[in-house]
């Protein structure tokens, strides 16, 4: 084993918001290097095809996934420079002012310790960094003013449009989504030709993957990636006041230290948990940053119901992008559907590319369909096909949570029990969002339409390393510096107290951008 | 510049053809020309191989030519953080051929209990295809291995991913491919 010269900051993980941390502090002068477990990917490896698309997909996690809606991770997860982020939707719609109290407005859930304000001039600051194509003033019918994006929204098909005249009809207004794609040249990087491959790597940058944005950033001022190199711990000092630096395996599984003046958690909101649970000592026995107790719980995931329809005309489904075309906030309010015992915020969006193969192909419109009805059904489905989605929030569940388990990995880390949970709400949301879909779909004209129902789905995922005001009732304050330790810090969703409805990545870069200024404003008393 | 410029600038980049063992020799080949030339199995043994195409041309009809077994098979012989089968977004654990193994084993156990000591592709078609509605529906009584229609799920999206999930599959339905990075040998 050997001990690496220290470095101002070693960030785990070289992903979304991971790469966001090291383009601030490596700009500010910080030496940075950060320890991906996964591949140092280039664009000329993403390649326009589902199956060579799951390459930069994680293989072989280290969880068991159980409880009644066990956590369906490898689709929608990161392995690899850009993380989730490499290969993501890039849907950029922004949380709303009740996402942030959801307990003072509602006696439920948990409140964030900071309000939209306090995240807003972020949102407008990661907009103009790396490029969001939208109309933000026809978003203001539902949140504050705020900055233009800085590119008009992207171009809009059938597949997309066809949907106006049923979602008018139930009295759902839908606006250009905000993306984060370039629906002109932005940067030096090109406007978007809508080939739809955007969900297995965009190679020519018109999508703002983290790799070509706060990654080069952060690489052309200094910064390090080391990949294919897994940490398992997170070293503290005699005292277990003070982070040390991070034990890591590297390329050749050999097994490195690597010390550093501030410590960042960004590898996955699962992941954080799991090495800080790996990382007891003494002075921590039950994990670091985890004298709250509330280090791996309130993990929350998004749902969605979908709605199939199937058109006479051609929409032009080969078209588009994979994230939306239009989307809309009318039925955020948290009580919208009240009435069918359903809580919480329902984010609809509309148009998006469609592909034959993998989870999000049209093959799958119809799972019950194979052999010769299978070939029939594709061949009606291959221009008239389009799908409608309604996202769901579910609340934060003290039981949805990690734990150690123990079997252990190559490295001898202990895997991750997660167990996950909808609640009888959020289940009565995805259900009346189902109901609501039938509706839309009706006032379409469409000549067919379905609900693509199946088991509840896991999007995305928050929660395990909540921030909040108190040490005694969170992991990390607003900024993600732990309670505890104050040069160990956490990045990204797993800081959410709440998840809203909407994709999250545009939130996590302004979260991040915020943690990250803090911690350069204040470096010289956070630094051990 | 043009779409078409574009997409021209960064074709080819990428290495897309599996590599089969011929002659002791590697080489790039689809799946489908896999097949074709009946190029030997790696992981799989001739019963695996043949309830395989069974189960897959029974599910998406033309996935035997296509190589479904050939494809499967050369998964299952590359590090799993290489391969590209729908099992490592299922979080199916590693190694795959474990799963594949016991799967196929469960097809033909519960064919046999089923249909008179019969394997899966000793079925005519219409068994085949009604074996295969029940196992969709966990409705085979006594069924021991991976659940029924997990095996459904899996199976019928390697079988998509030959059949339809190619350029050549887009181009048979009609559908524009469109590719940023072209998998090469139209794969």
């Amino acid at each position: 084993m050997a001990t690496l010269e220290k470095v101002d900051v070693v960030i785990v993980g070289a992903g979304a918001s991971g790469s966001l941390y090291a383009s601030v502090l490596a700009k500010a002068g910080k030496k940075v290097v950060l320890i991906e477990a996964g591949p140092d990917w280039q664009m000329t490896d993403l390649i326009s095809s589902d199956m060579w698309g799951r390459r930069v997909k994680p293989s072989g996690v280290p969880f068991l996934f159980e409880g009644k809606n066990p956590y369906g991770y490898a689709y929608q997860g990161g392995w690899g420079v850009g993380g989730a982020a490499l290969h993501y939707f890039a849907n950029f719609p922004r949380y709303l002012p009740t996402d942030f109290k959801v307990k003072s407005e509602h006696g439920k859930g948990l409140d964030w310790p900071i309000n939209y304000a306090d995240i807003a001039p972020f949102y407008d600051k990661v907009a103009a960094e790396i490029g969001v194509s939208g109309d933000a003033k026809s978003e203001e019918i539902w949140r504050p003013k705020g900055q233009a994006y800085p590119m008009p929204p992207m171009k809009t098909f059938r597949n997309g449009q066809v949907w106006l005249k049923g979602l008018e009809a139930n009295g759902i207004r839908m606006v250009p989504a905000a993306v984060g794609m370039n629906s002109v040249d932005f940067k030096g990087r090109p406007a978007c030709i809508y080939d739809g491959w955007c969900h297995v790597g965009c190679p020519i940058g018109a999508l703002a993957n983290p790799t070509i944005t706060y990654l080069a950033d952060a690489r052309k001022a200094g910064a390090e990636v080391r990949a294919l190199s897994t940490v398992t711990r997170i070293l503290t000092d005699a005292s277990g006041t003070k982070a040390t630096g991070v034990e890591y395996y590297d390329a050749k599984k050999e097994k490195q230290v690597q010390e550093a003046s501030v410590v960042i958690l960004a590898s996955w909101a699962a992941q954080n948990p799991r090495l800080l649970l790996n990382s007891a000592t003494d002075k921590h026995p039950k994990g670091l940053a985890n004298s709250s107790g509330l280090l791996g719980k309130y993990m929350m995931a998004h749902y969605a119901s979908g709605t199939w329809a199937m058109f006479d005309e051609d929409v032009e489904n080969h078209m588009g992008t994979v994230g939306a075309q239009f989307m809309s906030y009318e039925r955020y309010d948290k009580n919208a559907k009240k009435a069918k015992g359903a809580f919480g915020s329902t984010y609809i969006v509309a148009g998006t590319a469609l592909k034959t193969s993998d989870l999000g192909g049209f093959a799958n419109a119809r799972i019950d369909l194979f052999g010769p009805k299978l070939a029939e059904f594709m061949q009606r489905a291959k221009r008239g096909i389009t799908r409608l989605t309604a996202f769901g929030e579910e609340m934060p569940n003290i039981e949805n949570r990690i734990e150690q388990a123990s079997e252990k990995d190559e490295f001898g880390m202990p895997l991750a029990r997660f167990t996950h949970s909808f609640s009888d709400e959020a289940i009565a949301l995805w259900n009346a969002n189902f109901d609501e879909g039938i509706e839309i779909a009706k006032a379409t004209g469409a000549k067919e339409f379905w609900s693509a129902r199946g088991p509840m789905p896991t999007i995305h995922l928050f929660g395990g390393t909540i921030m909040g005001e108190a040490a005694g009732t969170s992991v990390t304050n607003s900024y993600g510096q732990t309670h505890d330790i104050a040069n160990l810090w956490v990045a990204g969703p797993g800081l959410f107290p709440t998840e809203g409805a909407s994709n999250p990545t545009y939130t996590i870069f302004a979260v991040s951008q915020r943690g990250a200024e803090n911690l350069v404003s204040k470096w010289g008393s956070v630094a051990g | 510049m043009s779409d078409i410029a574009r997409r021209a600038l960064i074709k080819g980049a990428g290495l897309s053809a599996l590599a089969f063992s011929v002659g002791g020799t590697q080489v790039l080949l689809s799946p489908r020309q896999a097949h074709a030339q009946n190029i030997p199995f790696r992981t799989l043994n001739a019963e695996q191989v043949e309830t395989l195409e069974a189960l897959g041309e029974t599910l998406v009809p033309g996935a035997k030519q296509a190589g479904i077994a050939n494809f499967v098979d050369q998964q299952l012989s590359v590090p799993h953080g290489e391969a590209l089968l729908e099992a490592r977004i299922l979080n199916v654990r590693p190694p795959y051929a474990n799963f594949y193994r016991a799967a196929l084993g469960a097809v033909d156990k519960a064919s046999q209990a089923k249909n008179g000591d019969k394997k899966f592709a000793q079925l005519t078609g219409d068994e085949r295809y009604a074996f295969v509605d029940l196992m969709r529906q966990n409705k085979i009584d006594g069924w021991q291995g991976p659940p029924g229609p997990f095996i459904y799920l899996l199976l019928r999206s390697d079988s998509v991913d030959v059949v339809y999930g190619t350029m050549e599959g887009y181009a048979a339905l009609g559908i524009p491919y469109m590719p940023h990075i072209a998998p090469e040998k139209r794969w």
